[in-house]
């Protein structure tokens, strides 16, 4: 496959466009994800900031090898969907970890009194879950 | 061709019994007796050939760079042992329909059976000597298993592993000498070993070859001192006893003596050793036959004198003694199976073998009595049986012996002692259980067995009398044509007949009778007598001295390994230091002269990421998880680093891969302690810094070496060719199905293995679930969130779409079955995780991971076979393109088959281990299936 075509210029420039997007998105995600204060709040950085960063990357490849093939290009939808997917989860197991494991907070993080319920609700089902085991007969 | 057929028949056989044994026990029998009956029948149909003198042979190639062939080799003395081998073994076949009872598995003991008559007819069969050396062993494995076929009853374990470590060691000097042989002749081929006697007997080698050869068939045929085996072989069924030590493997040994005759004897070292140990074995075995309690104990012992004869017969250097040794292996082999079968229903009938309670059997089996008193008749020699021809011609031969000089008087007065045991040992066999009282303390009363278990007695006692009494009608056509083939020259004249008139063989012979009987009379002073020798247990002894041997192997194992890793891996590590370094030493320049490329930041990025990955994992590495962490930080590095030199496939397995390793090490961290092991002593980590910082610098060294210098590989051959050759453009992937397709093969039946093994092992092994996690918090309570499991559930046809894409355009762009097969299995390692196996075992219920694995080597190895329906070499590919409407051009290739093998079996490898492993918690864990 050659990759050295020459694109019109505003296509080129687009292209450039999504890439220095994506690219900042990422940047700044990566900064959020160094900086930010407590767990809670750095799990936004990677999650939100980068993907919207990759995205940005993939519409630049998908111009750019669209114009190169003659034809649509579909990979980056594909991968697109499977960033969608993951992404999100990801942040959602990461942050249920996080709050079974009581990870600290700044006072500035939101829902300050989240773990507190939780907990309680966990220790409630525990317990729940212990009475309702069958008992032996006899 | 119809010659091949005599060891194929058989071979099917073998198959017969576990087929047909669903139907009944005497179908089973009659189905097992089909194949040796047909090969019979083809014996005969060879019959007129051989009469004539001919030798008849089929060959076919095996492997002729090595001498290697397939050549089965019929003559008069192959004929007449697969004679017995197929006639003998059709009988036992019918008797052991009645011997075995309900609880015995039928199938299981004809399939042996038939084993070991493939294995005997091989031996006997067989022209080329490696290919008679391989039947050879073949008939030690085969009468293993079927002296432990009631494996339950320790004494049968013993005796079959002592046959087979005799037999077995036997068979290991055997191939020695016969590799010595074809060195000599410069050919396995045993007709040219047969014409090259002189040769033999000349050369220098002669006297390893003819010790090495000895040993072979001195322990097959239990010749003193490696008698000792058979009589503890006897824990067999006597069916087996009847069979194989009594009328055919033990005189395997003999056969090869006879069969080597025209190579091997006429030398003064032939005489002294086979006639010396022939009459040691012939005087040993009749003594102590004598003092046997057990019915079949005496006749094992009787066995071993008789075979001692034989030899001894052999040794005698005449060629009239030869025509006397095969006379009496026909002999030896009619009169000693009926005495086996009669015992076995002596044994049958009343529970017991033990002479001193088995009295006065003849009120209550008249027939099978008398049967057994013929064929104990003809065993100690009495007139108008066979045994007594036989032996009148060794007496007459042992006459005309004058190699002792002035001494040579022993030979025939020895000759003539062994024939007053044998008329005693074989007086007793019939006086002391048909007469002499009433039995003592059975449990039943007798009775006469089935009918048809008295027919194979009844043939064999029958042809003792024929051969007895006519014997230049019966046996005579038979013996010339056998002798002729041991001989290889022009037989002396012999007389056959009952009558020669007063002479000194015939005095011997009345000498024996009377002498025979006298010491049976006198036989309560006897055993008085032999009761005050210490008493000596072969068995007992052997098990010591194997058991002496083994703590003995235990013990210098345990020195050399002593289960660390570390050990291993410094062993392992100092002599790939070793191999690598000393052609590093003769390198003048380490530098190549080829131009080096410019940094650019990318890599050097990368580079500094893979250093700073490696040696966080080093310093974390008691943080196991974090450790595990880094690590992946390496593999990820890798990974990009393939993709960013033009490797895909490479990138892409690795990534799968990668992805893989850790969830691996996720779940083995799981069962693991959270925190490793304080450090090694400082010593110890000096020593492994230091090995770990030199096997560094010299791999970095290899590894610049060989990039700065110019690149003349193999490689342009497979770019140039992936295309005409292999019908793809993915080179990476023509070469993994195609040009190496064999070691893809390998490979992936490497990986099926040992995933097996993998779960073999996870069988024994009991894990139980930590109650908390490392810091001692308590398990999350939501298992499996909702989320994550919708989510993954609908991943999983969209990852099954990728593999199958990756799939499928792997032979052209970078892809392939190994990858598909790791996307796959990833895939479905998500559905395990986010689920549960609660949820997932019942949807997954009718996929089975080890019937995957069978299926992909299995499609692989179909895939490769079928190229030899034209005529191909094996895993020849195919391709070919079609003009499909619509899709347009289209190619399809035999190597997209092999690919699909190499998916089936990396998915089935890669879940078979991971989900079993996680499994090992929850109640589907994988547990062994009880024993049958």
């Amino acid at each position: 496959m050659h990759f050295e075509v020459h694109l019109p210029f505003w296509l080129e420039a687009l292209v450039a466009f999504f890439l220095l997007l994506g690219a900042v998105f990422a940047f700044i995600g990566s900064i959020g994800l160094a900086r930010l204060p407590d767990f809670y709040s750095r799990l936004h950085a990677p999650t939100k900031a980068t993907t919207l960063g990759v995205g940005g990357m993939l519409i630049a490849s998908m111009l750019h090898f669209s114009y190169a093939q003659g034809s649509l290009s579909v990979h980056e939808i594909l991968v697109a969907i499977f960033l969608l997917i993951s992404a999100p989860i990801t942040a959602y197991m990461l942050s249920k970890v996080a709050l079974h494991h009581q990870s600290p907070s700044v006072q500035n993080t939101q829902g300050q009194d989240l773990p507190q319920q939780l907990q309680q609700e966990w220790h409630r089902e525990r317990i729940k879950s212990k009475t309702d085991k069958p008992k032996l007969p006899g | 061709m119809l010659l091949s057929a005599l060891l194929i028949l058989p071979l099917l056989g073998v198959l017969v019994p576990l087929w047909a044994h669903q139907y009944g026990r005497t179908r089973c029998a009659w189905a097992t007796a089909a194949a040796p009956a047909l090969a019979l029948l083809i014996l005969f149909l060879n019959l007129p050939g051989i009469a004539d003198g001919q030798v008849l042979a089929s060959r076919a190639t095996w492997i002729p760079a090595l001498g290697l062939e397939w050549h089965v080799r019929l003559d008069g003395l192959a004929w007449l042992f697969a004679l017995l081998i197929l006639g003998i073994g059709l009988l036992v076949i019918l008797y052991a329909r009645y011997y075995l009872s309900e609880k015995d598995s039928m199938a299981r003991f004809y399939s042996y059976l038939m084993l070991f008559m493939l294995a005997m007819l091989g031996v006997v069969l067989s022209g080329n000597l490696i290919q008679l050396w391989m039947f050879w062993e073949l008939t030690s494995i085969s009468s293993f298993l079927l002296i432990s076929f009631w494996w339950h009853k320790s004494e049968a374990r013993r005796g079959a592993r002592m046959a087979l470590t005799i037999t077995g060691a036997g068979g290991l000097f055997l191939l020695a000498g016969f590799l010595m042989l074809g060195q000599v002749v410069g050919s396995y081929d045993l007709d040219q070993v047969l014409a090259q006697g002189d040769l033999i007997r000349e050369h220098a080698w002669y006297p390893a070859i003819l010790i090495c050869v000895l040993l072979g068939a001195f322990t097959k045929s239990a010749q003193f001192p490696f008698h000792f085996w058979l009589p503890h072989a006897m824990a067999a069924p006597t069916p087996v006893s009847a069979y194989l030590h009594s009328a055919t493997m033990v005189k395997a040994g003999i056969f090869l003596l006879a069969r080597m005759y025209p190579a091997l004897a006429g030398t003064e070292l032939w005489f002294v050793i086979v006639s010396s140990v022939g009459m040691a074995t012939l005087l040993v075995g009749g003594y102590f036959a004598l003092y046997k309690h057990d019915l079949k104990g005496l006749l094992a012992y009787s066995t071993v004198s008789h075979l001692g004869l034989i030899t001894l017969l052999l040794g005698l250097d005449t060629q009239l003694a030869a025509i006397a040794a095969v006379f009496h292996i026909i002999n030896h082999a009619t009169f000693k199976a009926s005495l086996f079968m009669a015992a076995g229903i002596i044994d049958h009938e009343c529970g017991t073998r033990d002479m001193r309670y088995l009295n006065g059997l003849w009120r209550y089996m008249p027939h099978t009595a008398a049967l057994a008193m013929v064929a104990a008749a003809a065993m100690a020699g009495v007139p108008l049986l066979n045994g007594f021809l036989s032996k009148e011609m060794f007496f007459a031969e042992t006459l005309q012996q004058e190699l002792l000089g002035g001494l040579s008087w022993l030979i025939p007065a020895l000759a003539t002692l062994a024939g007053v045991f044998s008329v005693a040992y074989s007086a007793r066999f019939i006086h002391d259980v048909f007469f002499n009282g009433e039995p003592i303390g059975l449990d039943r009363t007798p009775h006469e067995p089935p009918r048809y278990m008295k027919i194979p007695v009844e043939i064999l006692v029958a042809l003792c009398l024929l051969v007895g009494i006519l014997p230049s009608f019966t046996v005579d056509g038979l013996l010339r044509m056998a002798s002729g083939a041991v001989l290889a020259t022009e037989l002396p004249t012999y007389n056959l007949s009952i009558w020669h008139g007063f002479n000194f063989p015939l005095l011997m012979s009345v000498i024996a009778l009377i002498g025979g009987i006298t010491l049976y009379s006198q036989r309560k002073r006897l055993f008085l007598f032999h009761s005050r020798f210490e008493r000596f247990d072969a068995s007992e002894t052997f098990e010591r001295q194997m058991q002496k041997f083994l703590a003995w192997a235990v013990s210098l194992q345990a020195k050399v390994d002593n289960q660390s890793f570390q050990r291993y891996l410094f062993a392992l590590l100092s002599l790939a230091l070793l191999m690598a370094a000393t052609p590093l030493l003769d390198l003048y320049h380490l530098e190549g002269g080829r131009e080096l490329h410019p940094l650019d930041g990318v890599s050097l990025m990368g580079f500094v990421l893979l250093a700073v990955g490696s040696v966080a994992t080093v310093i974390w590495h008691q943080q196991r998880l974090v450790s595990l962490l880094m690590l992946s930080v390496v593999g990820l590095v890798v990974s990009v680093a393939f993709a960013r030199f033009s490797a895909p496939d490479l990138a892409l397995t690795q990534l799968a891969v990668e992805v893989v390793t850790v969830i691996l090490l996720m779940l083995a961290l799981f069962f693991l302690p959270q925190k490793s092991h304080p450090d090694s002593s400082p010593s110890r980590l000096v020593r492994d810094l230091g090995l770990a910082a030199v096997f560094g610098g010299i791999i970095g060294s290899i590894s610049y070496a060989l990039m700065t210098r110019p690149l003349d590989s193999i490689s342009h051959f497979f770019l140039e060719n992936s295309k005409s050759g292999g019908g793809g453009t993915n080179a990476v992937n023509v070469i993994l199905v195609d040009f190496r397709g064999f070691d893809t093969l390998g490979e992936i039946t490497v990986l099926g293995i040992a995933a097996l093994g993998i779960y073999k092992l996870l069988l024994r092994l009991r894990l139980y679930m930590p109650a908390s996690d490392g810091e001692g918090r308590a398990w999350a309570v939501e298992r499996h969130p909702r989320m994550l499991a919708t989510l993954s559930q609908s991943l999983l046809p969209l990852a099954l779409l990728v593999s199958v894409y990756i799939f499928l355009r792997g032979h052209n762009l970078p892809g392939g079955g190994f990858i598909a097969g790791l996307v796959t299995a990833v895939a479905m390692i998500l559905q395990y995780v986010a689920h549960g196996v609660d949820w997932l075992q019942p949807r997954l219920q009718h996929l089975k991971y080890q019937r995957m694995i069978a299926w992909g080597v299995l499609i692989s190895t179909m895939t490769g076979m079928a190229s030899w329906l034209f005529d191909r070499p094996f895993l020849t590919s195919w391709f070919d393109y079609l003009h499909w409407p619509l899709v347009g051009k289209f190619e399809i290739a035999s190597a997209i088959a092999f690919d699909l093998g190499v998916y089936l079996t990396v998915v089935g490898a890669t879940l078979l281990i991971l989900a079993n492993l996680g499994k090992m918690t929850t109640v589907a864990r994988p547990q062994r299936q009880a024993e049958e």
